[in-house]
């Protein structure tokens, strides 16, 4: 088994000179500073030759103090290891610019358009550097580094100039005063680029062909994004992604609060997953604090989190159903009423359905209940039975069949390359899932399955989510057996929450895949960055490819089987 | 006798009393018509709300929810009426002004039951054609024109699509559907709709079970309800061919869709449940046929819900498939059979 020491020597005598600081910490996390020059090969030698397949994300961090920009490469390996190799490198805060991974990673290419708007650090290399998130009015204001100074309000109404176009529709435009110039809360400079709308322009072909909006106000969206689809009649050509309509900047918001309120912000991430998002959140900040949670505190959040995949795998099989359906469509109320019931069994913990912010850095806010054991061992009773009901109508009816055999299909080496993760790649035939690759809390104690399927269309993405929530009702038994009484806090918490300068990785399977938060500490009682590495993300961004060449109908099958969540990926 | 008296008095000279005569009657058949669709709506929400363990209307008028259509009517009727820019404005004006016009086509042809008078059965049907059959089905088929003229003015990529789709979905399953109309006419002896309910002393379901489902799946179709719904696909287009409308011309759209479920399950009761057929009830004999007639459309249509609530949407290109191969070449074998079986026994 490779661990993250064999890594590093390999690397350190295949670019000496190359590395210039490198530390294992913990076991199974590399981190290196690399030279600006040389990151491109040191990658592609740890993807050939150490099969780090994984690109899984990259965070930009403004060390304003150093006069730096540093860009953290975050690499993993589908399965061949454990190791996550954190490659640093610096840039100057003047002129940024870092050498770019889509040559190597495809999915690459959001991660690093997202830091370049954020931050203006140029990657070259990059074939689309198009915004991604920000609108285009505030392209060149970089809000990610500190000395950002806000924006203008561009929804006053009385400043907004109202110009009648040819078409005869009305645009809205936005001078800013010369108060805003002198200020410095207006960018002097724009990068140029072709719009969303030029970019989707230039693909029109012949004359039947139409761009097609699904979003931003559609009933495919499961959250506020823009999908185009350029169609032949019924027939998808290709397919164009905007995201960025309710971007809240969470990232930034969590710079400007201590530790502790951030976990009620990363709630709200995504309102299906909030106590896998308060998991690793707060495992990355106790990796910083170098505590660890009493054992009965890590037996209540694996019960809780498990709790909370059953009930967001049968939100996002209803959603699916009511795609391919209807709204008025039976099966998807049957499944809300069954979920209702799995989220009594958290509310009755954590006094909240739906967001929690329960856990703590070194434990749990509150003990279990009396009568939590039988309540939740009835639900889960119920809960079998629903699911095995689920699965037989899933593999009786003939019209799912047809709707969803062969739609979508992911072959295990494109799953992998697109960068997606959780249920969707586990559904390609790989057996990729956090628990097991990278255990957290004491899930190398527990008994599970890793899902998979072979067929990887959206019938296989839909039947592992159904077999995962059977094995999210086992690992619930067995906790429920096995935990042991005790303290839930860990002892030597500080109420002031202020780590040692550094920083933490930490991932976690989150219902819809691999979910990591990165934190970098200066010392302060405020992170100087966290990022949130979402498995919707990936999704997104192996949307459009997936939707080349299907019906539109399938459009519907195949971003339905995704269970996607658009909070979570503006963030 | 007072049909007869009706009757004789429309027949006198001059021609202008019989006109009015009509025009009586044809408004009396439309009111009845909307009140009894109103009813379907409600009926189908009621019931769509059991099967899916929630109440449906239960605030306006009472426990029941009754008056909640009352409530919707209303509020379609003062809702803006929005043309949007763009839109071929006469067409679109006309478009839901068809789809009724032709909805109330079909019900002048359908019975609406029988009486007994004198031991005597008088169907109640406003025109007794001898073609009624041949006339209702062909009166259904303008339906799907008057979507196509709704999608295309709307000036809008999602209705266009949905016309699109109409049309292509019409004209796979008008086919079979007027196949097995011609099947059922050849086992009965006659086009008239009157006559084939007389005909069946064996209901045709038994005769022609083969016909019964292609023309059931047919009609679904035809009505554009679940399964196959692609052309108002709400989660694909939108709304399909009636995106654009708003007011009481999306009122006008939305209930004539329920007087086509209506007038359809009714033909699926003449055509192969024996319609008003059935043992006569001793005490009340006059209205003996009407109560199985009813019993037998509210079990069609509950059914028609049912159906609804419980199978997902096809595929555009499936449910053509399903059309031309196997619903057309079913069909055929059914013609062959009713034609064998019918001679035989004639």
């Amino acid at each position: 088994m490779t661990t993250a020491n064999d890594v590093l020597s390999a690397l350190q005598s295949a670019f000496p000179g190359a590395i210039e600081e490198a530390k294992v910490d913990p076991e199974r996390q590399l981190w290196a500073t690399i030279k600006p020059d040389r990151i491109v090969d040191v990658c592609k030698y740890l993807r050939d030759n150490h099969n780090f397949d994984h690109y899984s994300g990259a965070a930009g961090v403004d060390r304003i103090d150093e006069g730096l920009f540093e860009v953290t490469e975050l690499l993993a390996s589908h399965g061949a290891h454990q190791v996550v190799a954190l490659l640093k490198v610096k840039t100057p805060r003047d002129n940024p610019s870092v050498k770019s991974l889509t040559g190597l990673y495809w999915n690459a290419n959001w991660y690093e358009r997202e830091i370049w708007e954020m931050l203006g650090i140029n990657f070259e290399g990059h074939p689309e550097l198009y915004p991604l998130l920000l609108s285009d009015e505030l392209m060149g204001a970089w809000p990610w580094r500190k000395d950002y100074k806000g924006y203008p309000d561009y929804n006053t109404a009385e400043r907004a100039i109202e110009k009648v176009n040819p078409e005869g529709y009305t645009d809205y435009s936005f001078t800013p005063t010369e108060a805003e110039i002198k200020a410095g809360t207006v960018p002097f400079e724009r990068p140029k680029y072709p719009t969303f709308r030029e970019r989707e322009e230039m693909e029109i072909k012949g004359e039947s062909e139409m761009i097609l909006h699904m979003g931003p106000q559609h009933a495919v969206v499961p959250g506020p994004f823009l999908l185009d689809i350029l169609v032949d009649g019924e027939r998808v050509k290709k397919a164009f992604l905007d995201v960025g309509y309710i971007h809240k900047g969470i990232e930034k918001i969590m710079e400007n609060r201590t530790y502790t309120q951030g976990i009620p912000i990363t709630d709200r991430l995504c309102y299906m997953a909030a106590l896998t998002n308060n998991e690793a959140y707060c495992g990355a900040v106790e990796r910083l604090l170098g505590i660890e949670a009493p054992e009965r505190a890590q037996y209540i959040r694996m019960i809780l989190e498990e709790l909370s995949r059953i009930q967001s795998h049968f939100l996002g099989t209803a959603e699916f159903l009511t795609l391919i359906a209807s709204a008025v469509y039976s099966p998807f109320l049957y499944m809300i009423i069954d979920r209702e019931d799995v989220l009594s069994c958290i509310e009755s913990v954590t006094g909240a359905r739906i967001n929690h912010s329960f856990v703590r850095f070194g434990g749990v806010r509150n003990d279990l209940p009396e009568g939590f054991k039988d309540m939740t061992l009835d639900t889960l009773k119920m809960i079998r039975q629903k699911t095995e009901e689920y699965k037989e109508l899933f593999s009786s009816d003939s019209i799912y069949q047809k709707r969803m055999e062969g739609v979508g299909v992911l072959s295990p080496s494109d799953a992998r390359r697109l960068g997606v993760s959780g249920p969707p790649l586990r559904a390609s035939d790989t057996p990729f899932d956090m628990r097991r690759e990278d255990p957290y809390l004491l899930y190398k104690d527990m008994d599970f399955e890793v899902i998979t399927r072979k067929e990887g269309d959206s019938k296989a993405r839909v039947e592992v989510r159904l077999d995962e929530i059977l094995e999210s009702c086992y690992i619930i038994e067995q906790c429920l057996d096995q935990i042991p009484s005790g303290p839930i806090m860990a002892e030597g918490v500080p109420k002031r929450i202020k780590p040692e300068p550094g920083e933490a990785y930490y991932r976690v399977e989150d219902h819809r895949g691999e979910m990591g938060f990165f934190v970098v500490s200066d010392g302060s009682e405020k992170p100087v960055k966290v990022k949130a590495r979402g498995p919707v993300y990936a999704y997104f961004q192996a949307l459009p490819p997936l939707l080349e060449g299907v019906y539109i109908a399938d459009v519907v099958a195949i971003a339905g089987s995704m269970d996607a969540c658009t909070s979570e990926v503006d963030r | 006798m007072v049909l007869s008296a009706i009757t004789e008095f429309a027949a006198q000279e001059p021609k202008i009393y019989g006109l009015i005569i009509g025009l009586v009657a044809a408004a009396i058949l439309a009111s009845v018509i909307n009140v009894v669709a109103m009813l379907l709506v409600w009926l189908e929400r009621k019931v769509m709300g059991d099967f899916q363990a929630r109440y449906g209307p239960n605030r306006v008028g009472g426990r029941w929810g009754v008056l909640q259509l009352g409530a919707d009517a209303v509020k379609l009727f003062t809702k803006e009426d929005v043309i949007p820019r763009g839109a071929d404005k006469p067409v679109f004006v006309w478009a839901p002004i068809v789809a009724v016009a032709t909805t109330m086509l079909v019900a002048g042809a359908l019975p609406f039951g029988a009486v007994i008078i004198d031991g005597k059965e008088i169907p109640l049907v406003v025109a007794n054609m001898d073609i009624s059959a041949f006339y209702i089905e062909a009166a259904l088929s303008i339906m799907a024109i008057s979507a196509f003229m709704a999608g295309w003015s709307s000036n809008n990529k999602y209705s266009m699509l949905g016309a699109f789709r109409g049309i292509a979905r019409m004209i796979a399953y008008e086919v079979p559907m007027g196949i097995c109309v011609i099947s059922v006419a050849i086992m009965a002896h006659s086009l008239n709709v009157v006559e084939i309910v007389q005909a069946q002393s064996i209901w045709f379901v038994i005769a022609q079970p083969i016909g019964f489902v292609i023309f059931a799946i047919a009609l679904i179709t035809d009505l554009g309800r679940m399964p196959f719904d692609q052309t108002e696909a709400e989660e694909e287009i939108i709304a399909g061919y009636n995106t654009e409308y708003s007011g009481i011309r999306f009122g006008l759209l939305y209930f004539q869709e329920y007087i086509v479920m209506l007038l359809g399950s009714i033909l699926l009761v003449h055509l192969y449940l024996g319609g008003w057929n059935g043992p006569v009830i001793p005490v009340i004999s006059f209205i003996s046929p009407m109560i199985w007639f009813f019993m037998k459309l509210i079990i069609v249509l509950v059914a028609l819900i049912w159906v609804r609530v419980s199978l997902p949407r096809f595929r555009i290109d499936q449910v053509t498939d399903l059309g031309w191969k196997i619903l057309l070449p079913l069909s055929m074998v059914n013609l062959a059979w009713a034609v064998v079986v019918g001679l035989y026994f004639a």
